[in-house]
């Protein structure tokens, strides 16, 4: 009996040594930053007069909330954004998972090769990937305006149509990153199972479907998961192409306004009070996912 | 074996390389200083080019101050953002390059340091339409380097061959670009940059708007004011019936369509000059400054220019206005910027215009004496012009609009409209007082 205690105790010892690196981390560099973040977005830089005298910080409680809340252009990031996850995450996610699905129906040849080809996309930084497609994108030095011009369409790739493009370089970003993730998925499935379902007289494309997808879903819903998050952080691709395109504000999405907002006015208050609203945002939408996901 | 010992070795250099990352953070007011011999020791930070020139030349004739030349982004790139950090970190340089339009932004970020009386005995040396830019409610925060009068800066060849006249006015201006539509469907006479809207306070500026008073203790706003409504329109126009490129500027699309004579003209500053000399090299001869097309009488905006300010909490102040005062005010350090070859820097002080146009190589212009034209704008510059308190705001709310215009979605007309208000708003939430 005393012998038994004692080893728990001795086990809730090493429990706590062992976890206390992490929670030591989690505090210093999220619940910190967090906490700080909450602080600074109360206050408010004041200047009076001409404000040839600089600023002071001014207590303004959730005022920066409240001006964030009523920006247009704050909103506009979302329905920027709402629009961006609607076109990309289908895309996404169901290319990945129709390549992984040929990759490990075992029709496909070269099947190494198409692994590492559709991954390395993922390996080149969101910025550089967003400096690749501006070439591409850019009149005057991409080669496909000009091929597009000379066949007569006028694409503006920048411009009206600037949103697509954007997604175009997450999608060849992330595509073969989440394929990766579907293929492992699929190879751990039994191939008893498989054989089953073949022998009962299912075909190759109903195997995948009814067989294999139902079998990966956890490994689909968390891909859904990370992906809803990253659309909601959009910030690299867009933030490199700023500069010229004619499409993209300074405020596009809720992440470049907080950008703006800190390192263009300076006014750290309110990009703080606006990342916060993106971060609660954030936290609802993955505990809807994630109860969407586990349900059933 | 030997792999986790690899292993081991790259994981300890990353670490070092971190560290050093780290340390290299806190260059700044804090590192330099005066041991116990040694000169003193300042931060610069500065972008303009020939820059670096002009600091060597600084440290081999003192011996006393020493210069460590930092050079971050252009200010709009991202260069101005670093230096507001800077200094709420309390890192920040001893001395930073300041553009005009920003130093009442800065000025109002308490991020300057007051250099009155350390300044007092070259002020005379300053034209006062020039000076008044870099004193705010009575005191002097920065050292003008260079004023920015407006040219035309063409392609004198192409003008020539298809008969051409290089136009005075705005409405020869127009004239000229359908001909030179006419001659080459594919060129234009110049650009429009949406994401460059400091050109279109210049073109205010000449027109003889005032986007900023702060006369009375309240700033007044006034960017939809007449002279600017009649440029926005004018350019609309440009714009609508296709005469101008619309191009992001300095840009890659930019530099080609000059390349491939697609673009004929630029209506810029006397640095301009530089700028299409360094980027076109192939096309020496070929190009001409001429004074920028005016409404009717000779007149001219200022775009760009550079300053020199002491950021708030610098231990250097004393040392760090020497500094500046022989950027801008020695022969030496003017011969050491135009010597580069890359600057046509034209000096605020107007007794140095000599040196600067004796040290530009003007064979690129096929010898034209470029800064006599930059002369004659200058002496034409209007006075009167002040920049507001909240610039980078202005500046990204003109440029997030501007590039929709050429999709039809707005026009210039209507944008001034919306920057009016968003400027006044963002005024006020800053606590600052504005007349109606």
């Amino acid at each position: 009996m005393s012998s038994s205690t004692q080893r728990s105790k001795g086990g809730r010892w090493a429990v706590l040594l062992l976890t206390a690196p992490f929670f030591v981390l989690f505090a210093a560099v999220v619940i910190a930053p967090l906490g700080y973040a909450l602080w600074l977005s109360l206050f408010s830089e004041q200047s009076s007069g001409l404000g040839f005298g600089g600023t002071e910080s001014v207590f303004t409680g959730l005022g920066n909330y409240l001006t964030t809340l009523a920006d247009q252009a704050f909103r506009d990031g979302f329905a920027i954004v709402a629009l961006y996850a609607a076109l990309y995450i289908p895309l996404m996610l169901g290319g990945a998972l129709a390549l992984a699905l040929l990759l490990d129906s075992g029709i496909a040849i070269l099947r190494r090769f198409f692994q590492l080809a559709l991954f390395m996309p993922h390996v080149v930084p969101g910025v550089i990937a967003g400096l690749i497609w501006l070439y591409l994108y850019l009149p005057g030095i991409s080669p496909i305006v000009s091929a597009l011009r000379d066949g007569g369409i006028e694409w503006d790739f920048l411009g009206d149509h600037v949103l697509g493009s954007v997604v175009n370089v997450a999608v060849w970003e992330w595509i073969g990153y989440n394929m990766i993730i579907f293929f492992a998925a699929l190879q751990a499935i039994p191939r008893e199972v498989l054989e089953a379902a073949t022998m009962d007289g299912a075909g190759p494309i109903r195997v995948a479907l009814r067989v294999k997808l139902p079998l990966i879903r956890g490994a689909v819903i968390t891909a859904l998961l990370f992906t809803v998050i990253g659309s909601l952080q959009l910030f690299n691709e867009p933030m490199v192409m700023d500069g010229v395109s004619n499409g993209i504000v300074s405020t596009w999405t809720p992440n470049m306004y907080s950008y703006a907002e800190a390192f263009g006015k300076n006014d750290i208050g309110q990009a703080a009070a606006a990342s916060v609203l993106l971060a609660v945002l954030a936290a609802v939408l993955s505990y809807f996912v994630t109860k969407w996901g586990n349900k059933k | 074996m030997k792999r986790k010992h690899i292993a081991g070795v790259a994981g300890l250099v990353a670490v070092a390389t971190l560290l050093a990352g780290c340390g290299s953070g806190d260059s700044g007011a804090g590192e330099g200083g005066k041991t116990a011999a040694g000169p003193e020791q300042i931060v610069f930070w500065g972008w303009a080019k020939g820059t670096k020139e002009v600091v060597d030349a600084f440290n081999t004739s003192h011996t006393d101050i020493q210069v460590k030349f930092e050079e971050i982004p252009s200010g709009n790139a991202g260069g101005y953002a670093k230096f507001s950090n800077a200094v709420k970190a309390g890192n920040a340089p001893d001395l930073m390059s300041v553009e005009y339009p920003q130093v009442p932004d800065f000025v109002t970020q308490g991020a300057l340091q007051d250099i009155t009386a350390e300044t007092a005995d070259v002020k005379s040396k300053y034209p006062a339409g020039v000076f008044q830019l870099v004193e705010l409610g009575g005191k002097t925060w920065s050292l003008p380097l260079d004023a920015a009068p407006q040219v035309f800066i063409y392609r004198k060849d192409l003008f020539e061959k298809n008969k051409i006249d290089v136009p005075k006015t705005w409405d020869d201006f127009r004239a000229a670009a359908e001909k030179v539509k006419k001659a080459d469907s594919e060129a234009r006479i110049g650009s429009f940059f949406p994401d460059d809207p400091n050109l279109l306070a210049t073109f205010a500026w000449q027109a003889g708007g005032r986007w900023f008073n702060s006369d009375g203790g309240a700033w007044k706003v006034s960017i939809d004011d007449e002279p600017t409504k009649k440029v926005a329109a004018y350019w609309e126009d440009l714009i609508k019936e296709d005469l101008v490129k619309v191009q992001p500027t300095l840009s890659q699309e930019w530099i080609a369509s000059l390349a491939k004579d697609q673009v004929w003209g630029y209506l810029g500053a006397n640095w301009s000059a530089g700028m299409i000399k360094s980027n076109n090299a192939p096309q020496s001869g070929k190009w001409t400054v001429a004074p920028a097309p005016n409404w009717g009488t000779p007149a001219s905006g200022m775009f760009g220019g550079t300053t020199f300010a002491v950021s708030k909490g610098s231990k250097h102040v004393k040392a760090a206005v020497e500094a500046a005062k022989w950027f801008t005010g020695s022969p030496e350090s003017w011969k050491a910027r135009l010597g580069s070859g890359t600057s046509s820097a034209f000096p605020a002080i107007a007794d140095l215009v000599p040196v600067a146009s004796q040290s530009f190589d003007t064979a690129f212009y096929g010898g034209q004496d470029i800064y006599q034209v930059f002369r004659e704008s200058y002496d034409t510059i209007q006075p009167g012009w002040t920049w507001g308190p909240s610039m980078v705001q202005v500046l990204t709310s003109f440029k997030d609009k501007l590039g929709q215009v050429s999709t039809g979605a707005t026009t210039v007309p209507d944008i001034l409209t919306q920057v009016q208000a968003e400027t006044v708003n963002e005024i006020k939430g800053r606590g600052l007082s504005v007349a109606s």
